[in-house]
């Protein structure tokens, strides 16, 4: 039994991460902007902007007051917003790094001194595979998840002193809200370049979480996997 | 928190760093000694894990502040020079609170 804290825990892919750690019997902490819809015995939702700074400092000291430890994080909150370079605002530009990046950063530095307590500790970010497609329309997005990217393999550097693993998960496209706005036409291109030129389940994440989250996966940081055959 | 309040917690962070510590790298508990830099007994690592037990029983104490600071690695003028001025740095960052 873990206690795991999963950011935009309230809907979508974090939500069935929630539920898939809570019926492996873990302790699930969720952080959201809003209230969850959800409920359960051994899950408890706390509301935190993780691009708010105070907020993110005062869900961590709220978390080390109830649980003392954590034993592993995944920074699951992001915002996607689809639109050509000349035409997308500044102003949702900074969102998408403030919440993607930012947001990431901030909860990887709170961390630290939770993780430290737990024997297996593990941090699992989320990038995509606009990453490495390059893909157009998702300057903002690419750019954010490619530092979130960077930060991944930095801290599973400056991190593995503590016995921290950092790794990153790229998800090919999966049917969320992440995608809802992005046309039906687009997406079919995108799938039919991976080599697996399927749409991927949140099940296919939910197994490399497993998969980082496993004590047998000690020696496994700095990686990330992209989903679909998309390297 | 007073002076000699905010020094017992640092000594009682560098008792914790010690215990992991090797019998010939132990870092002598005395308000002179050098943490980061020349002649500092803490790599960057050890740093960093020695501000986080500071932090930590800063928060048992329900004293909620970061240490971090953008000159942490200044040879000139870092906080974390040594023990005295580490101590100085809680000082004043308590103040500001």
């Amino acid at each position: 039994m873990h206690h795991i804290l999963v950011t935009g825990a309230s809907r979508g892919l974090g939500l069935s991460m929630v539920e898939h750690l809570l019926a492996q019997g873990n302790i699930v902490l969720g952080c959201s902007r809003g209230k969850s819809p959800f409920s359960h015995k051994n899950y408890h939702h706390f509301e935190a902007d993780v691009s708010n700074e105070e907020q993110v400092n005062d869900l961590f000291i709220k978390i080390r007051k109830s649980f003392k430890y954590i034993d592993v994080l995944i920074n699951n909150a992001g915002v996607a917003r689809m639109n050509a370079f000349a035409l997308t605002p500044f102003k949702n530009m900074r969102e998408t790094i403030d919440v993607n990046y930012a947001g990431t950063f901030m909860c990887c530095q709170k961390a630290i001194s939770l993780l430290r307590k737990s024997t297996n500790p593990r941090i699992i970010n989320m990038s995509t595979v606009a990453v490495p497609m390059n893909l157009e329309g998702e300057a903002a997005y690419a750019a954010s998840k490619s530092a979130v990217e960077s930060l991944t393999r930095v801290l599973a550097k400056e991190l593995s002193s503590f016995s921290i693993t950092c790794n990153a998960i790229g998800p090919s496209p999966i049917a969320t809200d992440l995608i809802r706005g992005v046309g039906e036409e687009k997406i079919a291109r995108l799938v039919k370049q991976q080599a697996i030129p399927k749409m991927a389940q949140p099940e296919d994440v939910l197994n490399l979480i497993d998969f980082f989250v496993k004590p047998e996966s000690h020696m496994i940081t700095g990686q990330i996997i992209y989903l679909g055959g998309i390297s | 928190m007073t002076h000699n309040e905010i020094q017992s917690l640092v000594f009682a962070a560098l008792e914790l760093t010690n215990q992991s510590r090797e019998d010939d790298a132990q870092v002598p508990i005395a308000s002179d000694t050098p943490l980061f830099g020349k002649q500092g007994h803490l790599d960057s690592m050890g740093l960093v894990a020695l501000l986080i037990d500071i932090e930590d029983m800063l928060q048992d104490q329900d004293i909620h502040i970061s240490l971090s600071d953008e000159r942490a690695m200044s040879a000139a003028n870092s906080p974390f020079k040594n023990v005295s001025t580490l101590v100085a740095h809680i000082d004043t960052l308590l103040k500001g609170e």
